[in-house]
């Protein structure tokens, strides 16, 4: 479990939730699944990238530092998770 | 074709003479007798320009130069310099003063100040990418830099407003262009003549009715290093074809790599061609000497930036009749 209480299943379900809303370009898929890439199903781009590291920071109260800013850290549901609980259990 | 190293090499002579009949023709159908082209010092509008002369000879073709206040210096020099040597009329007109009225400098500014109080107009900037795609994963999200008189630079991530804000102002620029084009050509009964390249249409590295608001697009099916090839076999000046391509829209001089495109033409060109024409990987791999993961790091990216900007590629978009 990360800092704060959060746990994997929420920090999934929040990014879930924000990730179905319509504000990021593209997204009009709203179902996804946990290892689907956001990439290469249209979901993220540029200005997505933006949106999402841009809620995270807030959500999480994280920094994500420029080169964490991969894919591989962003490119799907899982990936974003395990990315969040890193940082989160190594902030506190 | 088979793709090899040297596929992108043309036979120069053959492909003026079918670009400069296209042109000819368009010019026809539009009923336009000459070309106007903003000339910006770079090998496009270079090459444009050496193409629409022998369509229309000389005197037919007339080069406006528009610097602004954050064009570099050589830009006016090399675009007045490469009208001379094709003996064509200019008109040099310092879109500064319209830019101002309109606040472009006070627009763009204000998201920077937000994120460095202290800038001011003795500081430069740029916008960039990350570099090297090739050697390094990295999404897409642009850095800020300002760099003051002590040399000091200062970098900061943009977020989705701030970014936003510098480009819709800094877009200004092509689009005042764009103003001063068409009314030269509509005054002339010219047409406009683009100067957007394969590379930068692909993946919408031009501004909707900007540089992208011209009548024809003569260079628009030849990568970079087809227009370079050209550019040699034309005589365009060596300073422009010498010259790193950039898109000279802000004070910190920044290439055209750095600003969008990742990686080198020679590498970005070959892998564009092999991602638009779906050449098996395997032969991209023994061609480029690339990994497999590389080669798909680049194709994420170019299919990123093309579906971000099929809108500025189409015709405006409106209902289907009932």
């Amino acid at each position: 479990m990360g800092k704060s209480g959060l746990d994997p299943d929420g920090i999934k379900s929040s990014l879930r939730t924000f990730l179905s809303e319509p504000i990021l370009p593209l997204a009009k898929v709203s179902t996804f699944s946990d290892d689907e890439s956001f990439l290469e199903k249209g979901i993220l781009d540029s200005t997505g990238v933006l949106e999402l590291v841009s809620y995270l920071e807030k959500q999480f109260g994280i920094r994500v530092e420029a080169d964490e800013i991969i894919p591989d850290n962003l490119d799907s549901l899982n990936k974003l998770t395990s990315f969040v609980l890193r940082k989160t259990t190594n902030v506190a | 074709m088979t793709y090899s190293k040297d596929m992108l090499k043309m036979d120069c002579s053959a492909e003026t003479s079918r670009i400069v009949g296209f042109i000819q023709e368009q010019a026809r159908a539009m009923r336009r007798s000459g070309a106007v082209i903003g000339l910006s010092g770079g090998v496009d509008s270079a090459v444009s320009a050496e193409l629409c002369v022998r369509a229309f000879g000389p005197d037919n073709v007339y080069a406006l130069i528009l610097p602004e206040r954050d064009s570099n210096p050589v830009s006016a020099e090399f675009g007045l310099k490469q009208a001379k040597k094709l003996g064509i009329r200019t008109e040099y007109i310092d879109i500064t003063p319209v830019l101002q009225a309109f606040g472009t400098y006070d627009k763009r500014d204000r998201p920077i100040r937000e994120l460095f109080p202290e800038y001011d107009s003795g500081y430069k900037l740029k916008i960039a990418l990350p570099p090297d795609l090739l050697a390094r994963d990295a999404l897409n999200f642009f850095t800020l830099t300002i760099t003051g008189s002590d040399g000091v630079e200062k970098n900061a991530r943009l977020g989705k407003d701030a970014l936003n804000g510098i480009v819709a102002a800094t877009n200004t620029k092509q689009r005042t262009r764009m103003l001063e084009l068409y009314y030269a050509s509509e005054r002339m009964n010219y047409f406009v003549c683009g100067t957007t390249n394969k590379t930068e249409n692909i993946q919408g590295f031009f501004v909707k009715y900007g540089d992208g608001g011209v009548d024809i697009e003569p260079i628009a099916h030849l990568y970079k290093t087809q227009v370079f090839q050209i550019a040699e076999h034309l005589g365009v000046i060596e300073e422009i074809r010498k010259r790193k391509p950039s898109p000279d829209t802000y004070s910190f001089i920044v290439s055209d790599e750095e600003f969008f495109f990742r990686m080198p033409f020679h590498e970005l060109d070959m892998l564009l061609y092999a991602w638009e024409h779906r050449v098996p990987l395997t032969d991209i791999m023994g061609v480029m000497g690339l990994s497999e993961e590389q080669i798909k790091r680049s194709f994420r990216d170019f299919t990123s930036k093309f579906n971000a900007t099929a809108h500025i590629r189409q015709f405006p978009p409106s209902p289907p009749e009932s």
